[in-house]
This record gives structure tokens, C-alpha cells and sequence, in this order.
């Protein structure tokens, strides 16, 4: 074994500029299902994993948020870069793997240069080769590997076509590398001089011209490599600088980035992606309904009518399956997104939209991260790390919680399909379309009001920056958009399997027990009215009612009550077990319909208590949504927030600020639409 | 000399020098624009700004106040 020789195991940190395939190849070698995007700035943190052990090699590999040289411009860029000469948990990497985008070598080399010089062992991985022989041009791999004097291999992560020939480099590398005396790569300077810059440009430049050549595809290109390149260089002194863009990008630029239309085209782009996401899953949603809704019945009618029936029929499958049959909305959510990020257009947005957000504070760069936070705030907090500006970065983290993220989905479908019948799905999407634009709008205010009005929230100043690269566009590659989308609904599933599902049992058990038993004398009733009666005496005597007592008078100015109160605690746990409480407490199992309806008919039949009037009408659904658009309900983003910007001044602002707004807003607009006479 | 930032659309200009007073002229400097380079600007949003040029088989966007410290013939 190759490990025997080895002291400890060789660590492998994967390092290149943006979008050149680091993340695809590190998924490749590990067999794991990091994101990969098609949007320069994608893996915003380090993280590791193992060699495959079908490699025979024993190995950990390390991928790293792109870097465009090793000076940093940013904070974040000199945490990135530190943590590349040696990282505070996974240590100094035995060997550099470098990806170069091969069809943009002369901008990659840079990189690969400047690693070579620090005195890094390293390996170039060319990356893309299919674009550069698309474009009619090859590389010479024995000629780069004499002018870089390290070795070279050409791999394409996405097929594993190179890696054999990788881990035997890698391999060698490593060991060689351990029979030197360990020396420390040296550290670049922040204050290089332009000239030297400049100077790695002139090498580089030197180095490109003898690499590349023009391929000829009716001939055997490996017969005729050296042959073609000779002559190409001699007929041709200027071939280097037309290695050009790719024509379908420029012709797409072309309507996409059009100079009056782009914008509008922008926008519609925008209202489809959330539209489709109502229309799409509906279908789908119903069938995943029903299966919930007659496996609840079922198990009343297995179990009997004793607390463990109730406690499966009710705790288990109603609680999770509330939250479940939102599933199909999460994975169109998330395909939706998955599509346009692998396209290349998300670049394209930021840069649409740079001036206006630059207005606000924000930066063209704040559109990714913002997008993205209509699936989750997290990993939407993290990838502000792209924005360079301290100020405009803490601006973006402040109002990503008020976008409306995938938690919130469930509870809006329910809420619109509560307003709006079957019939009327389709302006049911709409009005969603219409959520995620308030929520839009509403963030971006706030933003704009902070920027000008408080820097007490925000204190940084900064050069203000926005250099972007728009990569190529490109059919999106189904398969990776399909495992990302599985891998983000898979959390989602898990998550009702697991915080949703203990948060469910604790419901049951509060609104289930101390187990009351009224006396109801039901001898002029029917016997659903008698059910009923008995239903709402044991809850109003279940520990949920105590708790519940506390809560009352903060919900009834929302027109709510303590009921309401009760299903909103478990959601600063998690926002779509709103969904599950409400499942419960209304208690709306015992028949076939599907799980949602049943929901909706209890929802429709309940009245505040004591007055007789409708507990959920057109008001106060609508001021519950404006409460779930406005507050922020959800710990993991306080915490995130915590760690992305340094203190507890910014999320404990947020927690307050936002929820509080969430509460007013919702007095206003249900006492408002009371006075112009919608109940 | 002119900028960068004055090509007009579809304008090709031969990069002749960055100013190095500009606190974005390193990271320009960077990405590829560098002396001697042909850039074009081959975009634009619709608010004039940011700009996009072609520079080395690529596309990068920059605001024009970037461009501005990228002088060209
Ligand atoms: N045509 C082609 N596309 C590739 C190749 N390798 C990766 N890609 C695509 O290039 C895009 C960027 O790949 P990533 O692996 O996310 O790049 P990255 O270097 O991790 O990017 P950042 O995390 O943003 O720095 C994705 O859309 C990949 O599918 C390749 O060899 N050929
Ligand atoms: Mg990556």
C-alpha cells in the first residue's frame, strides 16, 4: 500500500478562479453532491472529503471558493487565501491542484503562475478542454508542462474523462513532495506592483502562444498537433487573440442583455420562475395529498380510537404529512432555480440590476445571494461572502430573512388555497407571484431606509466595486440540476422527518393530554356535532389551552386567537410546522378527503370562542400572511447571521425589527381591511 | 486619451494604460485588462451601467466608473 509510506494522510486543496470547475471535480473524486453553478462566486466556504477508495489512494481533498489571484482584495478574499498557505482546521495541503478553464487560459494562468512562484507544489488540472476544441483550438500538454515546469492533465469533471491519468499525477506529486524538505510557499505581497502584474500577463501571454493551436478537425488531431501548431504560428503571428467568445453567447447577449429590453425581459423571467412553481406542483401536490390524507384515515380505523391511534393518526401523519405535501412545490422551487443558475444568466441579472441596487446600498452582486434566499436564508447568508463591500455585504445579510424562503411556501399554498378555491388555482400562482414580489419590494425598501437613514445598524464604509464575469451560456446539464434539486428536497424531507416530526409530537401531546374526558349531553345533536363539542371541550382543557392563555391577548388584535398563538411558537423552530400545529389543533382527521382539504373545511369552520364569529376569514388570513412575510421565525438564520457578520447586533436587530413589523403590519392591514368592510 | 468608458457600443479600443489612483485598478488589472489588450464593448444594461467589454475570449462586466480608469486608443 502507497498509504504505508506516508507519515500522516496527504491533504489535496483543489484552488482555481471562479467557475473553472473546482467544485465539479472535487464531487467527481469525492463521490459527494456539492453544488455547481454555472455563476462565478458558487462554494463560498472550504469543505473536505476523502479520496474515493476505489482511487486506491488514501487521500483528503479540499475545494475552496474560486480566487481570482493570491493578493486578496477583500476581507473575505484574505481569510480565503490565508486559509490556502494553511487552514486553521485542515492544515497546510501536501499538493495544489490548480483547475484552469482551458478556452480562457490567458486569464486562468495568472493563478497557476503566481501559486508555481509561491513555491507550492502543484499540479494544473485544464478544465473545459471540450470548449476550447469546440471553438476550433487544442492545447499542447507537453508544451505547457515544459513552460509551467509541473504537470499538467486535461480532466473533465463532469464525465471523469482525465481522472485515471489525475490520480497517478497526484499520486507521484505527493510522494515526491514528501521526499523534499518541507519549505513554507511564500506569501505575495499586498502592495504588488502593477508592472510585476503586468509582467505575469507578458509571460503568460508568451507561454499561450506556444501552447495553443488551432485544430484541425478533419484530421487526426494527435498525428497532426505539433505539425498544425508550427504552421499555424508561423502563417499566423496574431492567432492568439482570437480564441473569441462564444457566438450563441454573444447572439443570446444579444436579446437577453438588449439595451431597452433586458430589463423587462428580466423581469418577466423572474415572475415565471415563482408563477410556475404554484402551477407546476399542483397537480402533483394533490396526488401526494390524498396519499397522506387516506393513510391518516386508515390508521384511525386500524389503530382504533385510543391514544396510540390518535397519536400516529394525528402526532405522526397528519403533523409531517401537513408539511410533506408541500414537497412537490419544493422541488419545482428548487429545479426552477437549478435551471436558470446552470444557464449563465444569473450573471447577467446582477448585472441588470447593479445600478438600481447600488442606489439602495446594495450591489449587482447582492441578486445571487438574495435569489437564492427564496430557498433559504443560509446558504443564501453565505454566498454574500462574493460581495466585497463590508457595508453593501452587511446590507444584503440584513434583508435576506425578509425574502420569502421555502419554509414559508407551505404556509402561503395552504393560506391561498383557504382564499381561493380549486377552481381558481390559477390566480391562486398569481398571488403568490405577487408574495414573492411584495416581499421583493418590501426588502428592498427596507434596505434603501436603513442605507440612508441609520448607520448606527450599519456602520462600514467601503469602495464600492462591481467586476463580474458573465460566463458562456449553456443548456443547462439536467442530470446536475436534478441531483442539487434531490439533495435540497431530501433535506427537506428530512427535516420533517426529524425537527418537524419531534415539534408534531410535542403539539400532540400538549393539545392530546391531560386526556380529558367531558360530559356532553348530546341527545339533540347529531352525532359529527357531538364529536365536535367533545373535541373542542378537550382542547380548551388540554395543556395547549394553559399555554395558550398567555398568548391570547397578543393574537387578538390580529383578530386571532390563542390557537393561532399556540401553532406560531413552533415555528421560530421551523416556519412550515405552522402547517402541522394547525393540522393538529383543528384536528382533521377521520375521513378519506385529502389531508389539505380537511385542513381547510376545520379552518372554516372554526369560530373565536365566546363570540361565535369566524376565526380565519379573508382578513385575518391576509394579515396572517403579511405576519409571515415580515418576521423572522427561524433560529438557524439568527445564528447564521451571528457568524457571517460578526456580533449579535445584526441578527438580534433583525429578530426584533423584522417581527415586530410582522406584528404591526398585520394589525394595520386586518384592522384596515375591517373598516373598508373585507372581514 | 480616452476611457474605457466613453467606447461607444460595439466600439473596439486597444488597452493603452490603467490608472493606478483607481481603488478597483488592481482586481481590473487582474481580471485581464491589461496594456496592449483589445477590448469591445460588446453590452450594456439597461441603464447604461454597468458595461460589458470582450477581453481575452471573455466577458466581464464592470461599472463605468471602473472603465474610466482603463485608458484606451
Ligand atoms: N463544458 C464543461 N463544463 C464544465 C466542465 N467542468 C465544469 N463545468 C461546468 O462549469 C460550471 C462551473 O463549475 P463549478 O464546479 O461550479 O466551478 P467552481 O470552480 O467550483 O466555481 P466557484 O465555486 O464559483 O469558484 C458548472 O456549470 C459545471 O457544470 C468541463 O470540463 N466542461
Ligand atoms: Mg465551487
Amino acid at each position: 500500500m502507497i498509504t504505508s509510506t506516508l507519515e500522516a494522510e496527504p491533504l489535496i486543496t483543489l484552488v482555481g478562479p471562479p467557475n473553472s470547475g473546482k467544485t465539479t471535480l472535487f464531487n467527481y473524486l469525492s463521490g459527494k453532491n456539492y453544488k455547481t453553478v454555472n455563476y462565478p462566486g458558487a462554494t463560498v466556504e472550504y469543505s473536505i472529503s476523502k479520496l474515493q477508495k476505489k482511487y486506491n489512494f488514501e487521500a483528503s481533498i479540499l475545494d475552496s471558493p474560486g480566487i481570482i489571484s493570491l493578493i486578496p482584495n477583500s476581507p473575505d478574499e484574505e481569510l480565503s487565501i490565508d486559509s490556502l498557505y494553511s487552514h486553521p482546521r485542515f492544515g497546510i495541503p501536501d499538493l495544489i491542484v490548480v483547475t484552469i478553464d482551458a478556452s480562457q487560459l490567458s486569464r486562468h494562468l495568472l493563478l497557476a503562475k503566481q501559486l508555481i512562484d509561491a513555491k507550492f507544489n502543484v499540479v494544473l488540472v485544464l478544465t473545459m478542454t471540450d470548449i476550447l476544441n469546440r471553438k476550433g483550438f487544442d492545447i499542447s500538454l507537453p508544451d505547457l508542462t515544459n513552460e509551467l515546469n509541473c504537470n499538467v492533465v486535461k480532466v473533465d469533471g463532469r464525465t471523469g474523462k482525465g481522472i485515471d491519468e489525475l490520480i497517478k499525477v497526484i499520486e507521484k506529486n505527493i510522494l515526491n513532495g514528501r521526499l523534499k524538505p518541507r519549505q513554507n510557499p511564500i506569501r505575495q505581497n499586498g502592495n504588488i506592483h502593477f508592472d510585476k502584474l503586468i509582467g505575469y500577463y507578458k509571460e503568460i501571454e508568451n507561454i499561450e502562444d506556444k501552447v495553443i493551436f488551432k485544430s484541425n478537425k478533419d484530421a487526426n488531431p494527435s498525428d497532426l498537433e505539433t505539425a498544425n501548431k508550427k504552421l499555424n504560428i508561423l502563417n499566423n503571428p496574431q492567432a492568439r487573440n482570437n480564441i473569441g467568445i462564444d457566438q450563441t453567447t454573444l447572439k443570446v447577449d444579444k436579446i437577453l442583455l438588449h439595451k431597452a429590453w433586458g430589463l423587462v425581459l428580466f423581469f418577466f423571467i423572474m415572475s415565471i420562475t415563482f408563477t410556475s412553481i404554484f402551477w407546476l406542483a399542483q397537480p402533483l401536490m394533490e396526488l401526494v395529498d390524498s396519499a397522506f390524507g387516506y393513510l391518516a384515515y386508515e390508521a384511525t380505523v386500524l389503530l382504533g380510537n385510543n391514544w396510540f391511534g390518535n397519536f400516529i393518526a394525528n402526532g405522526v401523519i397528519s403533523g409531517t404529512g401537513a408539511v410533506l405535501v408541500f414537497v412537490p412545490q419544493i422541488i419545482i422551487l428548487f429545479l426552477i432555480l437549478g435551471l436558470l443558475e446552470d444557464t449563465g444568466y444569473l450573471a447577467r441579472g446582477a448585472m441588470l440590476i447593479d445600478r438600481p441596487l447600488s442606489k439602495i446600498g446594495l450591489n449587482g452582486r447582492s441578486f445571487v445571494p438574495m435569489l437564492s434566499g427564496f430557498a433559504c436564508a443560509i446558504p443564501a447568508i453565505m454566498a454574500t461572502r462574493t460581495i466585497p463591500n463590508k457595508r453593501e455585504r452587511l446590507l444584503t445579510i440584513f434583508i435576506i430573512p425578509l425574502l420569502s424562503c421555502s419554509a414559508r411556501l407551505p404556509v402561503y399554498a395552504l393560506f391561498l388555497a383557504f382564499l381561493f378555491p380549486m377552481s381558481k388555482a390559477w390566480i391562486a400562482g398569481l398571488v403568490l407571484a405577487g408574495i414573492y414580489i411584495f416581499s421583493t419590494i418590501s426588502a428592498t425598501l427596507i434596505a434603501s431606509l436603513v442605507n440612508k437613514f441609520n448607520n448606527k445598524i450599519i456602520k462600514e464604509v467601503d469602495n464600492s466595486s462591481f467586476i463580474l464575469e458573465l460566463p458562456s451560456y449553456r443548456i443547462p446539464k439536467l442530470k446536475v440540476v436534478a441531483t442539487n434539486t434531490y439533495h435540497s428536497s431530501m433535506a427537506y424531507v428530512k427535516r420533517a422527518g426529524s425537527v418537524i416530526l419531534l415539534l408534531s409530537i410535542v403539539i400532540w401531546f400538549l393539545t392530546y393530554f391531560p386526556d380529558y374526558n367531558p360530559q356532553v349531553n348530546s341527545s339533540s345533536m347529531s352525532q359529527e356535532q357531538a364529536e365536535q363539542l367533545i373535541g373542542s371541550e378537550r382542547l380548551s382543557h388540554s395543556f395547549a389551552a394553559d399555554l395558550g392563555k398567555f398568548i391570547q391577548p397578543v393574537m387578538s388584535p390580529l383578530g386571532l386567537d390563542w390557537r393561532v398563538g399556540v401553532s406560531l411558537i413552533p415555528t421560530f423552530a421551523a416556519r412550515e410546522v405552522f402547517v402541522s400545529s394547525l393540522a393538529l389543533i383543528f384536528k382533521v382527521t377521520g375521513d378519506k378527503s385529502t389531508l389539505q382539504t380537511s385542513i381547510i373545511r376545520e379552518m372554516r369552520q372554526a369560530t373565536i370562542a365566546g363570540t361565535g364569529k369566524k376565526l380565519f376569514t379573508t382578513a385575518t388570513i391576509i394579515g396572517l400572511i403579511i405576519y409571515f412575510i415580515f418576521s423572522l421565525q427561524c433560529i438557524s438564520t439568527l445564528a447564521i447571521s451571528r457568524k457571517e457578520t460578526g456580533s449579535w447586533r445584526i441578527p438580534l436587530i433583525q429578530l426584533f425589527v423584522f417581527t415586530a413589523a410582522g406584528y404591526i403590519l398585520s394589525f394595520v392591514a386586518v384592522n384596515g381591511l375591517r373598516l373598508i368592510g373585507i372581514n | 486619451m480616452r476611457t474605457a468608458a466613453e467606447l461607444k457600443y460595439g466600439e473596439k479600443g486597444i488597452i493603452n494604460d490603467i490608472d493606478g489612483s483607481h481603488p478597483s485598478s488592481r482586481r481590473i488589472l487582474e481580471v485581464g485588462f491589461t496594456p496592449g489588450q483589445e477590448i469591445q464593448l460588446i453590452n450594456m444594461s439597461a441603464f447604461r451601467d454597468p458595461i460589458a467589454f470582450s477581453v481575452r475570449g471573455t466577458i466581464i462586466a464592470i461599472r463605468k466608473d471602473e472603465a474610466s480608469c482603463i485608458k484606451v486608443l
